[in-house]
């Protein structure tokens, strides 16, 4: 069995798994309030991701994968059902022990990279290594950088960067805790093609590097299907899951 | 606990410092809140204790000694000045009162003057300054059989005569010789009604002016020995002669007057410094929300990164404790600064020259005020900070917190308000002023807010209002993000506390100016010998025009215990310490006076015969705490006299009838050496004819004229007046810079405005049109608000706090309530200027 650092015991896709899930949701379901009345996100999501596993979710807009990825993050109160991630229960936990929880197993790369304007991109890295008590955190942030190909870049803001550069930044900062699991929404939805391959590129290596788990919203059909699993959502919820043709084909 | 707390403070520095978009942006208007706010009330304290540190410096020569005793109608005996001859190194003697100055010419004018009759070793201390310069005791010396005289310049103004001229004061005629440039201790004299005429001593007997029972004040200044501890020989003074009934005053007690003057002073400057930091504090709210509105995308970065909720509390706790630190460093330096410079420049000019200097008890004091303020006023906008959801970061726009802050902010928000509260309570002059301010603080602040609320529910209410360019401006006034709220209580309370002040003083003004003279007489006399008092009836009665005299006796006495309790050890409220301070006139009368009305007790019968008994006023009963059957001690002309109290009269003072405080029933104080005071009702023609017959006939009565002293009075306050207004006016640029900060929130809303009303074919002056209404519309809605609430404050202040008639001052209130307007138009317009300025596209693109 492989061993990463982050515990994970490698990408052997969800068939045939034999070690702990790194996501299990049971029935889950996501209700809110609106002007208009309730609103029902997700209704009654039952998903397993084995740990290192890497899952495109794709659907139509409005059809509740954002939402889902929130509720695995911790950035939304599942209204019911179950849902673990990384083996911790997520309803038990309050707002800051969910802090504490991504803090210590989550990576998130956002669509907008939501960069901190008014730190270098070295300090952006560093930030929630310091947020963990890392001593290292600087000298790991820099090896993070030099990772994505930034090294030359580390004591630039965001706004004196490329979009693409602000991506990478965003990965580095991702995977500098070394994270169980990695959240990524639309992460090349702001890039261009060239750039967007570039990312994905440097996205699935760091994933085959550190063995995270990867859960990754996109549009794009082409995107999904380099996962090991593709995940459609309509109406909140899951309306296929299955390998990708692609690699079901190889 | 130290690595949350490095972490945290690295985390602000970083995230204030960092990046290209420059350390204060979007604080600017929080500096600038606080700057004023710490500047205004450093300034004041700093200011109010340079006056205090002149009075310290000056005081043995604003005395005129160490020490000064004064005795009214006589002298120390033998036994008294030789026991301060021993004790003392130096000893002057002055002699005060008032009396007639008058030109030989027999048609000029007679004017009130100020004798001062003093030694051949007067001044004691400090110098007298005199033009043209030479030694005192050559100006006063008698030459050819005339005495000297040095007189301020105003009598030779009023007496129409010059240096050279001769002036006769009682029986006797002096040569003016000089003109007193500087009185070293004339700030010390309570009594100046008229200009000075000083003499020498020797020439004072052939005045003839001293009679028993005038009103006379005799002053034994003394310089001590080195070494000599003044508590100690006032105490042992007091114990050798506990019935002498002098008024004993040391250095440090010199110029109460002035002392109150800058007391009350600094009351009034020190709460409107307040008030800048009240109007400032909801600056420093509305400027801490939109920096952290913002941040809103950071807060939920580093949310989703695992900071905890307090983490990011003391993140931005930090940034605003360490910005709130330089501007109130800032605040303090220009505080210090600015009364240090003011009194360096002008002190001179002042009876007493302020001592400059820094002087750090006023500048810690505004200190604490300025970091307490605006931490408190940040609390609020820090504490929903925390509420951000960091699940927007997956949406298009992260939205700023708008729930309410948990409850244990709100607790510390609690606890910032009581702070401050009880801050300025415990830093206040005058406790009873400053319970009142803050009570009043909080009630203007709750009557703006909901004044507010209701333009904001009105808004809503109104449906379909004609027009687009109305049915936009009332969206905006209704809208969630209104400036409403912010504008009508920062600009609103500015403009609140300039109305109540304007108004309390067009009415106080009104009171000297119209409603006094409706009722004042037009004379008082003094000092009326009882030998006189028949012809002096007769003598004015027959002038043409006179009607309505009233006559009196009178003698000075002071309070010395209070129903058997040393006056010193009787806890006395501020509005009653006045009859304590020094002699008060007292009367006896069978009758009961006109003006006034027993609420308690009875009147004597007319023949009443037996122990001292008194009526005394019931406002100063209440003050001393005592009542019917219990016992005032007045020390008349050194004797003690212990009466009981017989009535309590309600007395109106504003009458301007005679009336005194305590009055005592026939049979006390007949035997007393006293003299007679009188009043006369007459129209202006007849004044100068009045002044002429009584001075030349009666030699030693002085005249006052009373539309003149009116007339002094009201130049004074209106003077008074201009400065009041032009310190509360600070308030309203408090208030311009909340507006200020309101608008430059609001910038980005009225581009995105501006450049869709232009894509739409509106044209500029179209657009700038909706804006000119929009902001006349605000203005003018915060102008009547703040108007009514700073008219029903003065309405309060005028008719329950102060007793006095009431009448709206129209002119005042729209005055200052144009000026808001004005200030709301240019400032909102100058804001839509710039947005109008702006491309379309990269706006449209960005939505």
């Amino acid at each position: 069995m492989d061993a990463y650092p982050n515990g994970n015991t490698g990408p052997k896709g969800h068939r045939g798994m034999t070690t702990a899930p790194a996501v299990r949701t049971g029935d889950l379901h996501l209700t809110l309030e609106s002007e208009a009345g309730e609103v029902n996100i997700l209704r009654g999501i039952d998903l397993t991701v084995a740990a290192g596993e890497t899952v495109g979710i794709v659907g139509p807009s409005g059809s509740g994968k954002t939402s889902l990825l929130m509720v695995l993050g911790g950035l939304e109160q599942a209204t019911g059902g179950d849902i673990e991630v990384a083996g911790q229960d997520l309803t038990t936990l309050d707002e800051d022990g969910l802090a504490r929880f991504r803090r210590d197993n989550l990576g998130i790369v956002f669509q907008d990279f939501h960069l901190i304007p008014t730190m270098t991109a070295m300090e952006n890295v560093a930030v929630a290594l310091e947020f963990a008590g890392r001593d290292d955190a600087f000298d790991r942030a820099a090896e993070q950088l030099k990772a994505v190909g930034l090294g030359h870049r580390m004591g630039h803001y965001p706004g004196q960067l490329s979009g693409g550069e602000q991506q990478r930044v965003a990965l580095a900062r991702a995977f500098a805790g070394t994270p169980k699991v990695l959240l990524a929404d639309e992460p090349t939805g702001n890039l261009d093609e060239h750039t967007s391959e570039q990312i994905i590129e440097l996205l699935f290596g760091m994933h085959d590097r550190l063995g995270t788990t990867l859960l990754l919203v996109t549009h794009q059909r082409s995107l999904a299907e380099r996962c090991g699993r593709m995940l459609t959502i309509r109406d909140g919820l899951v309306a296929g899951d299955q390998a990708p043709l692609r690699q079901a084909g190889d | 606990m130290a690595r949350p707390i490095n972490l945290a403070g690295r985390m602000a520095w970083r995230d204030l410092t960092g990046g290209p978009s420059g350390v204060l942006r979007g604080l600017g208007i929080f500096l600038a809140c606080l700057v004023l706010g710490v500047t205004a009330i450093a300034a004041v304290g700093s200011l109010s204790r340079s006056f205090v540190a002149g009075l310290d410096r000056d005081g043995t020569k604003l005395l005129g000694g160490d020490v000064d005793l004064r005795l009214t109608h006589r002298q120390a005996d033998a036994a008294q000045l030789a026991y301060l001859a021993e004790k003392s190194q130096a000893r002057s003697d002055t002699v005060e009162m008032r009396t007639m100055a008058r030109p030989l010419d027999p048609e000029a004018r007679r004017s009130l003057a100020e004798l001062k009759a003093v030694d051949d070793r007067y001044p004691l201390a400090g110098t007298l300054v005199t033009e043209p310069a030479m030694p005192l005791a050559r100006i006063l010396e008698r030459r050819a059989g005339t005495w000297g005289a040095a007189v301020d310049d105003n009598l030779l103004v009023r007496l129409n005569v010059a240096i050279g001229d001769r002036v006769r004061i009682g029986e006797a005629e002096f040569d003016i010789r000089a003109v007193i440039k500087k009185e070293p201790d004339r700030v010390a004299s309570v009594f100046s009604f008229g200009p000075r005429f000083m003499v020498s001593r020797d020439a004072l007997p052939a005045t003839g002016l001293v009679q028993p029972g005038s009103q006379i004040r005799y002053h034994h200044r003394l310089i001590l020995p080195p070494g000599t501890s003044v508590p100690d020989f006032i105490e042992d003074l007091e114990r050798e002669f506990p019935q002498a009934g002098w008024r004993i005053r040391a250095a440090d007690e010199a110029a109460p007057g002035v002392r109150r003057f800058v007391d009350r002073l600094t009351l009034f400057m020190g709460f409107v410094g307040l008030t800048v930091l009240l109007v400032g504090g909801i600056g420093i709210t509305n400027a801490v929300a939109g920096y952290l509105d913002e941040r809103a995308a950071t807060i939920a970065t580093l949310k989703c990164l695992g900071a905890e909720g307090r983490l990011i509390f003391a993140i931005y706790l930090i940034q605003i404790l360490i910005l709130a630190a330089g501007g109130v460093v800032l605040g303090l330096i220009i505080g210090a600064a600015l009364p240090w410079l003011g009194v360096t420049a002008l002190g001179h000019l002042l009876p007493v020259a302020p001592e400059p200097g820094i002087y750090p008890q006023a500048l810690i004091t505004a200190g604490v005020f300025g970091i307490l303020s605006a931490v408190t006023f940040a609390l609020w906008p820090l504490a929903r900070a925390r509420e951000v959801r960091a699940g927007d970061l997956f949406r298009d726009r992260v939205a700023p917190a708008r729930r309410r802050p948990r409850a244990a902010y709100l607790v510390l928000i609690a606890l910032g308000v009581a702070s401050l509260a009880a801050l300025t309570i415990a830093t206040a002059t005058d406790r009873w002023f400053a319970y009142w301010f803050v009570g009043g603080s909080a009630v203007f602040l709750i009557v703006l807010r909901l004044a507010a609320w209701a333009v904001g529910w009105a808004a809503r209410a109104i449906r379909n209002p004609p027009g687009a360019r109305l049915r936009l401006v009332i969206a905006n006034l209704g809208r969630p993000d209104t400036m409403v709220p912010s504008v009508v209580t920062s600009l609103g309370l500015g403009l609140a506390v300039l109305v109540a002040v304007a108004l309390i003083d067009a009415n106080m003004t009104r009171q000297v100016t119209e409603r006094l003279p409706e009722r004042a007489p037009a004379f008082f006399f003094l000092d009326i010998q009882p030998d006189q008092v028949a012809d002096f009836d007769a003598t004015v009665s027959r002038i043409d025009g006179t009607s309505n005299l009233q006559r009196v006796p009178s003698l000075r006495g002071r309070i010395t215990h209070i129903d058997g309790t040393p006056v010193d050890q009787v806890d006395i409220p501020p509005d009653s310490q006045w009859a304590i301070r020094g002699d008060r006139a007292l009367t006896y009368a069978a009758k009961r006076p006109d003006a006034s009305e027993i609420v308690k007790g009875d009147w004597w019968p007319a023949d009443y015969a037996g122990p001292p008994i008194i009526s005394l006023d019931a406002n100063l009963a209440r003050g001393f705490g005592i009542g019917l059957g219990d016992t005032l001690t007045v020390n008349i002309l050194g004797r003690p006299v212990t009466a009981e109290v017989r009535s309590l009269r309600q007395i109106d003072w504003r009458s301007l009838r005679f009336d005194f405080a305590i009055i005592f029933a026939p049979g006390t104080l007949e035997g007393a050496p006293h003299s007679h005071i009188a009043a006369i009702e007459a129209p202006v023609s007849a004044e100068d004819a009045i002044e002429r017959t009584v001075a030349d006939r009666f030699l030693n009565i002085s005249a006052i004229r009373v539309r003149e002293a009116l007339e002094a009075a009201a130049r004074i306050m209106e003077g008074v007046s201009w400065a009041v207004r032009g310190v509360a006016s600070i308030t309203i640029a408090a208030g311009a810079l909340v507006l200020a900060g309101t608008i430059a929130a609001g910038h980005r809303r009225r581009v995105y405005d501006a450049v869709v009303f232009k894509v739409l074919g509106a044209d500029r002056r179209r657009v700038l049109g909706g804006y000119v209404l929009e902001y006349g519309m605000l203005g003018l809605l915060t102008a009547v608000i703040g108007a009514a609430v700073g008219t029903a404050a003065a309405w309060g202040i005028v008719v329950h706090l102060m007793k006095s008639d009431w009448a709206f001052d129209a002119g005042a209130a729209t005055m200052t309530a144009l000026f808001c307007l004005a200030v709301t138009l240019i400032m909102g317009l100058f804001g839509t200027w710039r947005a109008m300025g702006q491309k379309a596209m990269p706006h449209l693109r960005n939505q």
